[in-house]
């Protein structure tokens, strides 16, 4: 991994009331990489993405594209775009002025892709945000951002309450039309089938501190998943598993580094998918987060 | 920030608020009007007038001086309004500015493109301070010469026709004195501007109490605690200040001016068209590095306020 584009050491933010957002997280975004940054409501995945945008004051190490946001946001903002969350757009602007506006403002803004992109859409130039469809103000706004040339994006659950087509669409068209391996995109969602198939990198994060931070191509490697019957269950046990459940009588338990080898005899093994690596690492406060899993 | 994404920040301005544009255009189009329908009743206008003073029209007639003079003073006057609801809808704008924004969370979007907050800021500052009164000057100078088209036509053959003459040297001097007296208001209300817009950034909810609440609440503590007025004077002499440079037809020395005197002193009242003599005040230079600690306060509050 090259110099990365984000690198967080102990970042904490606490806010007014004492609540603790951010409690000592540590990670690193590398260059070209689609990261998914993942967790439950309330586990900082917003206050992380402030923070990186320079949005919210924070204690600890941050670099952004080699810049702390704290001082240096306004050189930080040429090169990082970023869709805070679904309609932020005001509703009185119309999708013509807000084609001009970011054309005035922002020197890497091409207009003609953006209008390309708003042509394959119900988008009409005259419309009034209000008066467009969430589906549709989340279409204009992925326009206006794709013909922005960034080096990161930033995507805040970018697909919230939209229907399962547009979500579709969404995710297709950033990868597409948008990803080139040069711009890192950094998304946070916490329906993690949506953007599973095409992440390169997750950050697990939960109570404020990451407890998975992994390539997704290496994940296999590392874990693995047993499904297995009630009379092995005490030698499965034994062999220290991050997590288990059961379903329908039987026993399913994912493993941090431990040799298949070791597992075979047990029963059946499987690579989880990162949604059960999610359920994994959210539901094993003292396992997954304290031992090992952390890179 | 160059001059073109500038020029684009004081459009989004004007996108936004479109009162801005529209509240002077429609009291210009409004006074055009009126003075279009009044036009019905020039006969028992001409009768009163006669009557109350004929001296001044005998005056007004015979001497060019003091025609011309009274030529300037009631066209440029015809700003008045226009000001007055210019000032109305700036004073909401700003109350409004940096509020909506974080209101609607499009405060979101906006932090997504690189515009500093600094930027902004001033964007909105300059549309409160010269954008907006430039425009209502533009308006009230087409909207003037219409009305003075129409009083003309309507006094022609009446013993007012004196007032029917242009006297294109003074019309100029005045408009330009007008828009003088807007950047010199500029600079004066510059340090108000900047304390609404701290207001607008900082409100939680409801600028209008946050903005009035405080100065109250001071005035109120200052009273009861020294028996004293020192900031309600600070805060009048601020607000009023201007407007006592500006020699009105009203008062002179606080004292109501009769008719004849307005004839004998026309001379004077034309002149005190002008607010230049604020130039001279301490109080005009003083507010200037406070309205720039004002205007870099909203721009850090801007900058760590969350949505709300």
């Amino acid at each position: 991994m090259s110099q990365p584009v984000i690198k967080a050491r102990g970042l904490r933010k606490t806010y007014a009331k004492g609540v603790v957002a951010l409690d000592g997280a540590d990670f690193n975004v590398g260059a070209g990489r689609i990261v998914g940054l993942m967790g439950p409501n309330g586990a900082g995945k917003t206050t992380a993405l402030k923070a990186i945008l320079g949005l919210t004051p924070f204690e600890g190490e941050l670099s952004v594209l080699g810049r702390d946001p704290r001082i240096a946001r306004d050189q930080l903002i040429n090169d990082v775009c970023f869709i805070a969350d679904v309609a932020v757009l005001p509703k009185w602007l119309r999708v013509r002025n807000a084609l001009d506006y970011v054309a005035g403002v922002h020197p890497r803004f091409d207009r003609a892709k953006a209008e390309d992109v708003l042509a394959r859409t119900e988008v009409r130039r005259g419309s009034r945000i209000g008066e467009l469809s969430k589906g549709m103000i989340t279409q204009l706004h992925l326009a206006l951002i794709m013909a922005i040339d960034a080096r990161l994006l930033v995507l805040d659950e970018p697909t919230l309450g939209l229907d399962l087509l547009y979500r579709r669409t969404f995710y297709e068209a950033l990868l597409n039309d948008y990803f080139d391996h040069e711009t890192t995109i950094l998304v946070t969602t916490h329906q993690v089938e949506e953007v599973e198939h095409l992440l390169t990198d997750v950050l697990l994060i939960n109570h404020g501190r990451i407890v998975l931070d992994s390539a997704v191509d290496q994940l296999p490697n590392r874990f693995v998943q047993l499904v297995t019957t009630p009379a092995n269950l005490p030698a499965a046990r034994a062999l220290q598993p991050v997590h288990e459940r059961e379903v329908f009588g039987r026993h399913v338990l994912v493993y941090d580094g431990r040799d298949t080898a070791d597992l075979e005899a047990l029963g059946e093994l499987r690579t989880p998918s990162i949604a059960d690596l999610f359920v994994a690492c959210m539901q094993a406060p003292n396992t997954a987060a304290q031992t090992g899993v952390r890179q | 920030m160059n001059a073109q994404a500038f020029k684009t920040l004081v459009t989004r301005e004007l996108w936004e608020h479109r009162s801005l544009v529209w509240a002077p255009v429609v009291t210009a189009a409004l006074l055009v009007i009126g003075t279009l329908l009044s036009a019905q009743g020039t006969g028992s206008m001409q009768i009163n007038l006669d009557g109350n003073d004929s001296s001044f029209f005998a005056t007004l007639s015979t001497d060019p001086n003091v025609n011309s003079q009274l030529f300037g003073i009631w066209t440029s006057s015809l700003i008045v309004p226009q000001a007055f609801v210019g000032l109305l809808v700036i004073f909401f704008y700003l109350l409004d500015c940096l509020y909506a924004e974080r209101k609607d969370r499009s405060i979101l979007f906006w932090k997504s493109l690189p515009v500093s907050d600094e930027s902004t800021v001033l964007s909105k500052g300059l549309t409160a301070l010269i954008v907006v009164p430039v425009w209502v000057w533009l308006l009230s100078l087409v909207s003037g010469l219409l009305v003075f088209g129409i009083v003309a036509v309507k006094v022609s053959g009446t013993p007012l026709a004196p007032l029917g003459d242009f006297h294109a040297a003074v019309w100029l001097t005045s408009q330009l004195v007008l828009l003088q007296n807007l950047f010199l208001a500029a600079l004066w209300f510059a340090p108000v501007v900047g304390y609404l817009l701290v207001a607008s950034a900082f409100a939680p909810r409801s600028p209008l109490v946050w903005t009035i609440l405080p100065p109250v609440l001071l005035v109120t503590a200052e009273t009861i605690v020294f028996n004293t007025s020192h900031i309600a004077g600070f805060i009048s002499h601020r607000l009023r200040g201007f407007f006592d440079h500006l020699g009105g037809l009203m008062t002179r020395d606080g004292e109501q001016l009769s008719m004849p005197d307005v004839v004998a002193q026309i001379d004077a009242v034309y002149r005190g068209l002008s607010a230049a003599g604020i130039l001279g005040e301490l109080d005009l230079w003083l507010g200037l590095p406070a309205a720039a600690a004002l205007f870099w306060g909203a721009a850090r509050l801007r900058r760590w306020r969350d949505a709300v």
